[in-house]
């Protein structure tokens, strides 16, 4: 430890205070002022008026009568007047630099802790906000001052905080509502064909079965509740990728299910874009899109995917013509399990998060995503990503 | 005693009907709330056995308009929610549901508050029913008389139940039809009677007397005294 630090340490814990450091700078600052406005005052006096010390006098006069006085000319007079008059000078100034050297100590003290009072009361709400307690604010009152400033934008973060944690609160209760029900599908089946003593191989063929389908319903929203907690970790590596490649590779495995459903899926997949990002995220995007398209279309419609990129923006466009969404529900079909028609969303295996993990993919790429709906029309989602190098191959259908 | 089953998820609704019909309950099934209230409007429950949590209509609506019908006595109201927080469970209580459990459930536990809910409106606080010389334990299931156990079907398990929670009173073919078969029943067979029969034999056969009288011309009555 060097001789500094430990003459620091030495000091009283008030010494170490704002407020103290403040009093003596201000008090230094006012002290010196004043001394030097005073020593000039002093130096251009003794400059300008000649002084000598009464010592200086020469020659005595004795009258006839009486005693001898001394005798001085009128300017020697003049000279030794100056020289007490500089002499009192000095001494009333340094009374007077010794009384203003106590009184800036005592008003800096006085002014520095008015100044300092709302970064105490910041300090201590802030001590007392704890991570459970994130609904008090500080509120500092007073003008719109740097202070204020800074308790206002204390307050804007706690309320950042306090939005962030409920958010965190209600996901996690709703993402164990999701899990409790096909936990409560097994258990009651299970219960249930256990106690039959007299249960058929079909009746526990037909238990098992239900049982696999809530298995499978688990594993895919664990799969899901997953992909929403990887993507909220600090962005991951992201590489160069070929976007049309990645969203053609993703298409790949809706060909058939749409098929199946009568769907048409058209693609018209441009070349040559190149995004950074995570390619399995990205392919992720595509595919929650299409499932939710293929899931909604009526048999006999259309599915347009389409990418291309318009100046430094590639994009990608999944088109249906499904049953549309109502202006009121935009809102929120990006929201966590949220779910249009839940009975029917649930039979067919969507999570409620498909849309949610899109959002949050697009949105850790730098990129957003748009809904255009209207009922009975279809639904278009597009994803705009910014682009990392765009080739000059024009798009193709 | 006829219970309702309210669940939209189909494979659990299915199963905890099944369940309680191994019991002996008379048990319907609906999927969503609209089709509760139609069920609940045409059929007179004993009991439901709702999820909060529905599609359409909601669980806490259900109750409410469930107990709002103040033609009959409204059905007790077992509450199966998969929310465990407090404000969600205070809110069904409030509108009215008299019990709940949370999802996951065991479904021995299910049994068990369907037998409290179900006995409260018998005023007993006991598994155990006695009526003359008849025991019945709804929770093993086993009925006696004099001592002498009754080899008793669930529907018939089931009817002897429904006479022992409303001994004393006359019970119409229509009533034991609406609180001790379910929905798929039908109602011009003569399955009521056919059951009553058979459980009369079965009661002649352990004891002394016949306790279900016949009462011409309106239905059949359990007596009370020997």
């Amino acid at each position: 430890m060097n001789p500094p630090e430990r003459l620091l340490d030495r000091l009283p814990e008030w010494t170490r205070s704002i407020r103290f450091r403040y009093t003596l700078l201000y008090s230094a600052v006012l002290f010196g002022l004043a001394a030097v406005v005073l020593a000039a005052i002093y130096l251009v006096l003794l400059m300008s008026l000649r002084a000598t010390p009464v010592s200086a006098a020469r020659g005595t006069y004795c009258p006839r009568f009486g005693d001898c006085i001394t005798v001085i000319t009128f300017r020697e007079a003049e000279r030794l007047i100056n020289a007490q008059i500089l002499n009192k000078l000095r001494f009333y100034s340094l009374g007077a630099l010794g009384v203003l050297f106590v009184s800036s100590l005592g008003v800096g003290w006085v002014i520095a802790g008015r100044v300092l009072a709302p970064i105490g009361r910041i300090t201590s709400v802030a001590r007392e906000i704890q991570a459970t307690d994130l609904s008090r604010r500080i509120e500092l009152p007073g003008p719109e001052d740097e202070l204020k400033q800074l308790a206002d934008t204390f307050d804007a973060m706690l309320a950042r905080l306090d939005a962030a944690f409920a958010a965190q609160r209600q996901f996690v209760a709703d993402a164990s509502h999701e899990l409790r029900n096909p936990l409560a599908i097994i258990r009651t089946n299970v219960d249930v064909a256990l106690a039959d003593p007299d249960a058929s191989p079909d009746d526990l063929r037909q238990a098992i079965a239900v049982v696999k389908r809530a298995g499978d319903r688990m594993t895919l929203l664990v799969d899901d509740l997953l992909a929403l907690a990887r993507r909220q970790q600090p962005t991951p590596e992201h590489e160069p990728v070929d976007l049309g490649a990645a969203v053609a590779e993703a298409s790949e495995d809706f060909v058939v299910p749409a098929e199946a459903r009568g769907i048409v899926l058209d693609r018209a997949i441009a070349e040559g874009v190149v995004v950074s990002g995570d390619r399995e995220a990205l392919k992720r995007v595509v595919a929650n899109l299409l499932h939710n398209a293929v899931r909604l279309a009526p048999p006999g419609s259309r599915i347009r995917l389409a990418t291309g990129s318009e100046r430094d923006r590639a994009w990608i466009a999944v088109a249906d013509e499904g049953p549309g969404i109502s202006p009121e529900d935009q809102a929120h079909v990006f929201d966590r399990f949220w779910r249009a028609d839940k009975a029917r969303s649930r039979a067919d295996g969507g999570t409620g998060l498909g849309l949610a993990i899109v959002r949050q993919i697009v949105e850790s790429h730098g990129g957003e995503v748009r809904l255009h709906s209207k009922v009975g029309v279809g639904s278009s989602f597009v994803v705009w990503l910014p682009v990392a190098r765009a080739a000059a191959e024009p798009a193709k259908r | 005693m006829r219970v309702l089953v309210v669940e939209d998820e189909a494979d659990l609704a299915d199963a905890v009907a099944r369940g309680l019909r191994r019991e002996g309950y008379a048990v319907d099934v609906a999927y969503d709330g609209d089709e509760a209230l139609d069920k609940a409007a045409v059929n007179t429950y004993d009991l439901v056995c709702l999820d909060l949590n529905l599609p359409g209509i909601d669980g806490i609506e259900v109750v409410r308009r469930i107990r709002a019908d103040g033609e009959r006595q409204p059905p007790r109201v077992l509450m199966l929610t998969a929310r465990d927080r407090t404000v969600d469970r205070v809110v069904g209580l409030d509108e009215g549901a008299d019990d709940y459990l949370v999802k996951p459930f065991d479904f021995d536990e299910l049994k068990a508050r369907v037998r409290a809910l179900l006995r409260r409106d018998a005023g007993r606080s006991g598994a155990l029913l006695e009526v003359g010389d008849i025991e019945l334990d709804t929770a093993r299931h086993e009925a006696q008389r004099g001592g002498r156990p009754l080899a008793l079907t669930p529907k018939e398990f089931s009817l002897l139940h429904y006479f022992m929670s409303r001994a004393g009173q006359v019970l119409s073919q229509e009533d034991l039809l609406e609180h001790v078969w379910d929905e798929n029943a039908d109602p011009f067979t003569n399955t009521v009677r056919v059951t009553v029969m058979t459980l009369r034999r079965k009661l002649a056969e352990a004891g002394e007397g016949q306790p279900v009288e016949t009462v011409v011309g309106r239905g059949y009555r359990l007596r009370e005294g020997p």
